[in-house]
């Protein structure tokens, strides 16, 4: 059980101020760690360091203290190229760029191989819920939700270890949003993924399990087992659900 | 030289003036608010031309290399400054990267014009090399300040598709390369299309004033025609340097960027 893929120790985060001088902190001493083919969801008030926390597990951030360790290695030793292969994330809103739902499947580095064959391109898309012929159609015309779901998608072709989720159903309306609850769940279950994902939605949270960061102001106030979440937590969820319905932050 | 070119008094300049009176009356009547930065603008045309009229001659007179060459480091300063204070957002180390963009774009092209093309001898004479510098400055600084401005609107537009590419396991050159060419473009894009109207539209500035002075016209489009190619090189090669310099400056060595520059 204790097998961890991301340690996290005493992490810090601040970025230089308007003026280039005063940091501005974003994230307080955070420590936590992520069980290989467990979840992690990210919860708090928005402007709290989620997605900063997020994007510091594969480096698209400098924690300005603190350090990360990616499958027992320190990813500051890590080239970050590969560990963003190990650790995939996908943003909030998805980025698709032109052509077809095939070229953005195949898009990579050119120095990095790896089978991209039309089989396997339609079992992405099959893996996430999505039909094997959309592969032919042009990424413009999809749906925000099948968006979402392609770039899940693109993201597992580079066999990650770990996805990373910047709340990736808050730009979806429910149907879809339910959609890529389901997706998401049905991955970390079939491929032992481990998941970190930042979420407004109480359903991705339960669907997921594992363990809960509540963040608030940076800083860590709870860091539970979703199965056993203490009554403030659970209200705070259901508050975030009742408000999720108008608010879609 | 100078057979055919009529001297202009001084009464006659300030009869000049009264077409500035003619601005002046429109701004006044249709209420632009113009007339502060009018009266000032007439009174820097007049100073700075005198003042630059003033040293050129005296350039002229001694024709020494290391003169020449002051005034080249003086033109390229200002040019620096002008396109540094054209961007929209301050980048840190912004000034050093334009002026070895603009040195080096002008300096190469300059060399080929005066060395290879035109063959100037000796190479520092002041009454071929500082006009010609002066206008491949000229473009050299409009260039960097519109690569400049666009990459930085591209930057703030598309830093999300940037960062996609970086998660996806893309160097940061590599994710901000659509970007790069884009702006690259944007700033090539306006001397190209001047390429294809140039003497259709309005004589250029330099021809008319050669023309003006005496010369054939034949003799003036040639030279015209070597002031437009060589402000197409000056202009693609400033893009580009300060283009891939200032990039790095939104980059990491490990490959992230750096938003809150943008």
């Amino acid at each position: 059980m204790n097998d961890p893929l991301f340690e996290v120790e005493h992490l810090s985060l601040a970025y230089p101020g308007r003026r280039g001088q005063r940091l501005a902190p974003i994230l307080k001493d955070v420590s936590f760690t992520v069980e290989r083919g467990n979840a992690l969801t990210l919860v708090g008030p928005s402007g709290s360091g989620k997605s900063s926390l997020l994007r510091c597990l594969n480096r698209l951030e400098e924690p300005t203290a603190g350090t990360v360790r990616f499958d027992g290695r320190d990813i500051q030793a890590l080239d970050p190229r590969r560990l963003r292969r190990g650790a995939a994330l996908v943003m909030q809103t998805p980025v698709v760029f032109e052509g077809t739902v095939r070229d953005n499947l195949r898009l990579r580095p050119a120095d990095v191989d790896g089978d991209l064959s039309e089989a396997r391109l339609g079992q992405a898309l099959v893996d996430v819920g999505l039909e094997g012929e959309l592969l032919d159609r042009d990424a413009a015309t999809l749906s925000g939700g099948e968006k979402q779901r392609v770039t899940i998608a693109r993201a597992l072709l580079g066999d990650p270890r770990a996805l990373l989720l910047d709340e990736p159903t808050s730009a979806l309306d429910p149907p879809n949003a339910a959609l890529v609850v389901e997706t998401v769940s049905r991955l970390r279950e079939a491929r032992g993924l481990s998941i970190v994902a930042v979420t407004h939605q109480p359903e991705l949270v339960r669907r997921l399990g594992g363990m809960l960061l509540y963040l608030v102001k940076g800083e860590i106030q709870a860091y539970e087992r979703v199965g056993d979440l203490d009554t403030r937590l659970q209200a705070f969820l259901a508050g975030e659900r009742a408000a999720g319905v108008a608010d879609v932050s | 030289m100078s057979a055919g070119v009529i001297d202009l008094s001084l009464w006659q300049l300030a009869l000049a003036l009264l077409l500035v009176a003619a601005v002046a009356i429109v701004s006044i009547r249709q209420a632009l608010g113009l007339e502060r930065d009018l009266l000032l603008g007439s009174i820097r045309t007049i100073v700075q031309l005198y003042g630059v009229g003033l040293i050129l001659a005296a350039v002229f007179a001694v024709a020494r290399w290391y003169w020449v060459v002051l005034i080249l480091v003086v033109m390229t300063g200002v040019a620096t400054h002008a396109a540094v204070s054209r961007l929209p957002k301050p980048i840190p180390g912004a000034y050093g990267i334009a002026a070895v963009s603009l040195f080096v774009s002008t300096g190469a092209t300059l060399a080929y014009v005066i060395g290879v093309v035109v063959q100037v001898r000796p190479w520092y004479e002041p009454q071929y090399i500082i006009p010609i510098a002066g206008m491949i400055l000229g473009s050299s600084m409009t260039s960097a300040a519109l690569a400049g401005d666009r990459l930085q609107g591209e930057l703030r537009v598309r830093a999300a598709e940037v960062e996609t590419r970086l998660a996806l396991g893309f160097s940061g050159r590599e994710a901000v390369q659509p970007l790069m060419r884009s702006a690259l473009r944007a700033a090539m894009i306006p001397v190209v299309n001047g390429m294809m109207t140039v003497g259709l539209v309005q004589l250029p500035g330099m021809m008319t004033g050669q023309i003006l002075a005496g010369s054939s016209p034949l003799l003036a489009i040639r030279y015209q025609i070597v002031v437009v190619f060589m402000q197409a090189a000056a202009t693609a090669l400033a893009s580009l340097f300060f283009i891939r310099l200032i990039v790095d400056r939104y980059l990491t060595p490990a490959h992230q960027l750096r938003r809150y520059l943008l």
